[in-house]
């Protein structure tokens, strides 16, 4: 039979400081881990997201981004008549050819970062059909007017409505400002560039994008991009090109683990501390109890539960602290900078998902099963005449 | 009754050994109340360890009613001590947290008693003891003398035909040793059971049916009967 659970929570709460104390290190570790957990399910659903499945997104054979590639006028031509393409109502392909550009941009608070710039057609504005003004107004073709995706507006100065910007030899008229649910696209600014190619067969864009016909095989036409021995293009899913983009995540997630492993480990030697001092304490209470007849095997499961419970504690003040963290940095720093691989700067919301909580909530029953173990098995061993001795 | 049949202890310390107890024999009549006496290191709390489980003799026979004791894990002996013996200690032992009620109950929490039973078991073993008032109280909010009244209430609340105390007085003025004292013979005159006590106390003599006196792990006299008032 156990002993009740009152008696180690009472236990936890006779020692205030101590207990606060070993609670506040392993709530520091759930709060750190708890927030680069939070950034990177921030990050990776920002951009799994950001992909839609009926989108291609075709790149130069090799390039891994939009920023490496470089598609010419020809190629362009070669595909945007390509069976199995949506198009607009009146008849025009929704393929949109895009030039990526990445200036520094100064930020709000003082700073300095790469902004990706996607100069589109106005054509473009029908492929990103999740694009939505929130304030002012769409471009018009061919007149240097710039929109910025909210967190861009938010985040660097300058990108407000009425605002203008230099770039490339142009001033650019910002008009409006777009959201696309939470995707990448908010952390751009999009330049109406007109034509990208006008009559120059040596300029190109960056990459294009295009809308699959409903119905149409998607694969058929990836094989069939990637097979034109003409243009040496390679075609994706918007969702696979996002997925890329997101491997940084994938490299945070780990590093994460491992930095949540080692600081968890500092943690576990302060719960060891704190059980040990509370076995000491307590060895005639133990003697006590094991004369009355309570095994061994109770000794040990009730002080590894009150070890538990200590930790269970930490995790409650750590994501209660954790909370508080992403509640200010999403609302007063309208979320953290992230580099992805292309090297542009997208801004992420924190988020707290079932999975962080989880990871979290393991890390700390971990803490407390390990600290807690040493100290309970060293309380089970005590032999019950010399633990009442030493009452 | 108890039986103890040339009952020896060695301790091992380092390459010393310690004859704690040498070749002891008494025997102990179901419900009666006997002292255990001598100076420090004489073996009698040695002695009270072993017909309580609490230990194993070296050799010997040690046998609490029909219980053999010898040979039995340290599970059974646990178990065993869970529904036979009843303990009181000379600093109580009590759980700081717990309240006096709480304290008592925790016994129960080894039967199969549901938490209601428990519950008016420990109350009526604290009204025994005369401190049903104080059922709420925590250890450090009694006096010394109602802690160990809280202790017997615990050692008696599974009905254990063996009680057995380990300096009950030693740390009681005299009014309170007295009133422990005459707690202990009551359980042994109105409930019958059987109390076996280690105590420095002579004013114990006047309490205890027998007193056996060891001296240097030997029993030096073996069933002396004390005449009560």
């Amino acid at each position: 039979m156990a002993l009740p659970l009152k008696y180690n929570l009472r236990s936890l709460f006779l020692r205030k400081m101590t207990t606060l104390a070993t609670a506040g290190g392993i709530a520091l570790v759930v709060l750190v881990t708890l927030l680069l957990l939070s950034l990177v399910a921030g990050l990776r659903h920002m951009l799994i997201s950001t992909g839609r499945a009926d989108k291609l997104v075709v790149l130069r054979k090799g390039a891994s981004s939009d920023v490496m590639s470089f598609i010419t006028r020809d190629a362009y031509q070669a595909i945007r008549y390509l069976p199995g393409i949506a198009q607009t109502p009146e008849g025009e392909p929704l393929v949109s050819p895009e030039s990526i550009s990445q200036p520094l941009l100064p930020t709000k608070a003082g700073g300095q970062e790469i902004v990706l710039m996607r100069g589109v057609t106005p054509i473009g504005f029908q492929v990103h059909s999740n694009v939505r003004l929130v304030a002012g107004r769409m471009p018009n073709p061919s007149v240097n007017e710039a929109i910025v995706g909210v967190a861009a507006a938010r985040r660097y100065q300058g990108l407000e409505v009425g605002d203008s910007i230099l770039f490339g030899n142009y001033k650019w008229n910002i008009v409006g400002t777009f959201s696309s649910n939470g995707t990448a696209y908010e952390s751009e600014v999009w330049l109406d560039v007109g034509s990208l190619f006008n009559n120059d067969a040596k300029r190109g864009c960056s990459g294009i994008r295009l809308v699959v016909a409903p119905g149409a095989d998607q694969e058929a036409l990836i094989r069939r991009i990637a097979d034109d021995p003409r243009i040496s293009l390679l075609a994706q899913s918007e969702i696979a090109y996002y997925e890329e983009q997101a491997v940084g995540a994938r490299v945070l997630y780990l590093l994460t683990l491992v930095l949540a492993l080692i600081m968890g480990v500092g943690a576990v030697f302060g719960a060891m501390n704190t059980m040990f001092a509370a076995v000491t304490h307590r060895t005639a209470e133990i003697g006590a109890l094991r004369a009355i007849g309570f095994s061994r095997r109770s000794i040990l499961a009730s002080f590894i539960t009150e070890s538990v419970c200590l930790s269970f504690l930490g995790y409650l003040g750590g994501v209660m602290l954790g909370v508080c963290t992403i509640f200010a940095i999403n609302s007063l720093l309208q979320g953290l900078a992230f580099q992805l691989p292309s090297f542009s700067t997208v801004v992420v919301s924190l988020r707290i998902s079932p999975t962080s909580l989880l990871v979290a909530f393991g890390l700390a029953i971990f803490m407390g099963l390990v600290g807690g173990f040493f100290p309970a098995r060293r309380a089970a061993r005590l032999q019950v005449t010399e633990a009442l001795r030493k009452g | 009754m108890i039986e103890i049949h040339q009952v020896s202890r060695l301790y091992r310390r380092g390459v010393d050994e310690v004859h704690a107890l040498e070749d002891v024999s008494l025997q102990i009549p179901d419900g009666t109340f006997v002292a255990l006496m001598g100076p420090s290191g004489s073996g009698k709390s040695t002695l009270l360890n072993l017909i309580a489980g609490l230990d194993q003799p070296t050799s010997g026979v040690v046998k609490v009613g029909a219980q053999n004791l010898n040979g039995l894990s340290e599970d059974q002996l646990a178990a065993w001590r869970a529904a036979h013996v009843g303990f009181i200690f000379q600093f109580y032992n009590l759980i700081p947290v717990l309240s006096a009620i709480e304290n008592v109950e925790v016994p129960l929490l080894l039967t199969r008693l549901a938490k209601a039973d428990r519950r008016k078991h420990a109350e009526l073993a604290l009204s025994i003891v005369g401190l049903a008032d104080r059922k709420h109280h925590l250890p450090n909010q009694l006096s010394g003398g109602e802690q160990q009244r809280v202790a017997i209430a615990r050692a008696i609340v599974v009905d254990p035909e063996l009680i057995v105390a380990d300096e009950p007085t030693g740390d009681l003025d005299a009014k309170n040793a007295d009133d422990i004292l005459s707690l202990l013979r009551q359980l042994k005159s109105e409930f019958h059971k059987t109390v076996v006590m280690v105590t420095h106390d002579p004013r114990a003599i006047r309490y205890v049916d027998q007193t056996f006196h060891l001296e240097q792990g030997v029993l030096v006299n073996g069933a002396t009967a004390v005449e009560h008032a």
